[in-house]
């Protein structure tokens, strides 16, 4: 089994971190007052909710890429040496992508949503003007760029340290001519496939991108809207999904800290991390089911393959972290509790994703409730609690390693709030209540102002687990 | 149909987190899992067959379908920022209908809610493009149209109205029209 041998770039890590903690803690903010604009508890003028709306998506899943990025980085680089000035130029892209981001949302009224659709930017009905559209473009295109780059980085040290692309992703394991012992790690498995499948996604959005920008100004150099929203959906789905597969990293390498028990490359787990390359970049069309211009065979294929989906998911990621949990003596703490949660949350997530990837279910589900209500399960439940997660363990030095009385009330609160605020949405869903709409029917005001209540709680554990990182980071320089 | 989905989802979810759920509680245990990698296999062979029976049958008849049916009739929706045009008001109870729906700006989504305001079918409403997609009502009344898409600050507003009516009545009036 391949060691650890290099330091990982700890404090850049912690301080990228810190700032995506405090970005998902103002993004809740954001999430709680739009709830309750929906329930009709507070008043948002419906432009003001679209903004709020549009902010809340692009800085969600911002910080969710973000501490994807860190945890990858951090893990990486234990194994391989890493450029740490690479990873600041990729925050400083970020940072100023966000900078434009939000800029076109408050001082440009922009709120077309974060996977918006062409021609929708250039088309505002009056409510921005060109140049907001267009910084918000640039902004995401900043991002992406810093994404490259980091991508890049990680890619080309880990292919040459790790025998090639085939040799990284553990090739060999699946045809048996290296054992399990001898095999890569399963934190840089997961990299290399995410590295791949994501750098194909940014490329791809880039390009739409740069098309809409491009649009924008010479409204004659018209892109073909199917075409764009096959390439916004792919780079949407893949770009999301990437943030959870570079967060479950951090399961792979902190739980075996726990258990004394090593997690290896076995050939079931190349097989999976193989299929899940092919899969996630195949799986876009399911955003599609409602254009019935498309071609059957690719709706058909979006179906098909978003069950797929689930198998390496379910019987390899879910099934060996619950094999290897039993008898293994875990010591509980706050950050191996919130990295088991967070499997389970996007394993439990993914059911109700499956569920509406059917096309006759898609057909009374698509873009209502139901859609906010699997993917907040993944995201708020899965890959932010496996952020909070690799934040415990960042501090975990800092304080006793006991699951203090703290830190099991800001668990309970945060996967309560979770449940129910999910739940609502499904709920919501299952009424037939559509998304993204800034006003609500008087039927559905019940489990708005609920979910109100549940996203409340959520806050309140989000804020333990920030305060208590703050304190942890500033505790842990000083000695 | 959506509540039958909303309780199979949530019944599989249960059942996802009991498996983790156990799995925790058996973390003090001395007990492991005998022999893991065969129940592993069965898991697998199982959720391919699921899957192949669900495959079939859900898409058997491609649900997208728009059958050659003479008597079918055809309706033109146009969705804008921010209204719905809608060429007929009236359509006829349990014969096939043809929805076209087109966009005169950016994306929109077609969604028809029943009376009771539940979702029945949706689709887009895409620049360039016709979509088609057929129903056959069976419920007289007033349904509604919404707009699935997000389109701008007053998506939320984009509704009309059209009925299901018994086929005397919708003749008549439609010659009125
Ligand atoms: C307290 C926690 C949260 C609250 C109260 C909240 C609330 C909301 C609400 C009300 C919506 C709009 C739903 C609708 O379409 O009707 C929404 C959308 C969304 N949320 Fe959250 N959310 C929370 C956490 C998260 C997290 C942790 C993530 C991801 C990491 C996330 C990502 C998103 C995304 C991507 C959208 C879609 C935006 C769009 O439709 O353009 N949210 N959220
Ligand atoms: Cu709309």
């Amino acid at each position: 089994m391949i060691k650890p041998s290099h330091e990982p770039h700890s404090n850049l890590i912690k301080f990228t971190m810190l700032l995506a903690g405090a970005v998902l803690l103002l993004m809740m903010i954001i999430g709680l007052l739009m709830r309750a604009a929906q329930g009709d508890l507070i008043e948002i003028d419906p432009a003001i909710f679209y903004q709020l709306m549009t902010a809340h998506g692009a800085g969600m899943v911002g910080a969710a890429s973000l501490t994807g990025a860190a945890i990858m980085w951090y893990f990486v680089s234990r194994y391989v040496f890493l450029l740490k000035e690479v990873f600041v130029v990729f925050l400083t892209l970020f940072l100023f992508g966000v900078l434009f981001i939000l800029g076109s949302i408050s001082l440009g009224q922009f709120g077309a949503g974060w996977t918006f659709l062409f021609p929708l930017p250039a088309i505002s009905g009056g409510a921005w003007e060109t140049g907001a559209a267009a910084a918000f473009i640039i902004g995401l295109i900043l991002i992406g760029v810093g994404f490259l780059l980091m991508n890049l980085e990680v890619g080309r040290k880990v292919i040459s340290a790790f025998d090639g692309i085939g040799g990284a992703l553990a090739w060999p394991v699946i045809s048996g001519k290296v054992t399990p012992d001898d095999a890569p790690p399963p934190a840089i498995v997961a990299s290399m496939a995410t590295i791949i499948f994501n750098t194909i996604g940014i490329v791809v959005g880039a390009a739409v991108l740069v098309s809409s920008l491009i649009n924008l100004y010479v409204p004659a150099f018209e892109v073909d809207a199917l075409l764009a929203k096959n390439m916004i959906y792919f780079f949407g789905h893949v770009f999301i999904n990437a943030t959870i597969y570079m967060a479950v990293v951090a399961v792979y390498e902190i739980i075996p800290e726990y258990t004394g028990k090593p997690w290896k490359t076995s050939r079931i787990f190349a097989i999976a991390w193989s299929a899940i390359l092919l899969f996630v970049m195949a799986v876009y069309p399911h955003h599609l089911l409602q254009d019935t211009v498309m071609p059957a065979w690719a709706l058909i294929m979006g179906q098909i393959v978003s069950y797929l989906s689930g198998i390496p998911l379910l019987t390899v990621t879910a099934f060996s972290l619950c094999v290897y949990l039993r008898g293994s003596n875990i010591k509980w703490d706050l950050a191996s509790a919130l990295l088991v949660l967070g499997v389970a949350g996007w394993s439990v997530g993914v059911v109700p994703a499956i569920i509406d990837g059917m096309i006759s279910v898609n057909k009374i589900m698509h873009n209502t409730q139901w859609v906010p209500g699997h993917f907040h399960i993944y995201l708020l439940l899965g890959e932010v609690a496996m952020s909070f997660g690799f934040m415990a363990y960042l501090i975990k030095e800092a304080k006793s390693s006991e699951f203090q009385m703290i830190d099991k009330t800001a668990f309970g609160v945060y996967l309560a709030g979770g449940i129910g605020f999910t739940l609502m949405f499904l709920v919501s869903g299952a009424m037939s209540v559509p998304r993204r709409w800034a006003v609500h029917a008087e039927e559905w005001l019940l489990q708005d102002r609920i979910a109100t209540a549940f996203a409340l709680l959520v806050i309140v554990g989000a804020l333990i687990f920030v305060v208590r990182y703050i304190i942890g980071i500033s505790t842990y320089r000083r000695t | 149909m959506q509540h039958y989905v909303l309780a199979l989802s949530l019944s599989l979810m249960c059942f996802v987190s009991l498996f983790f759920i156990s799995a925790v509680m058996a973390s003090g245990n001395k007990k492991t899992f005998s022999s893991p990698e065969e129940k592993r296999k069965k898991y697998i062979w199982a959720m391919f067959f699921i899957g192949i029976v669900v495959t079939f049958t859900s898409l058997w008849q491609y649900p997208h379908t728009i059958s050659k049916s003479v008597h079918a009739q055809a309706i033109n929706v146009t969705g804008a920022q921010w209204y719905w045009e809608i060429d007929k008001e009236k359509v006829l109870l349990n014969k096939p209908v043809v929805f076209n729906v087109h966009t005169s700006d950016v994306n929109h989504g077609m969604g028809v809610l029943d009376s009771d305001g539940k979702l029945i079918f949706q689709t887009q409403a895409m620049p360039g493009y016709v979509n088609r997609i057929e129903h056959v009502f069976t419920k007289p009344g007033e349904y509604k149209v919404i707009c699935l898409e997000f389109c701008g600050v007053s998506h939320h507003d984009m509704i009309t109205e059209f009925q299901v009516v018994e086929k005397v009545v919708a003749q008549k009036e439609n010659k009125n029209d």
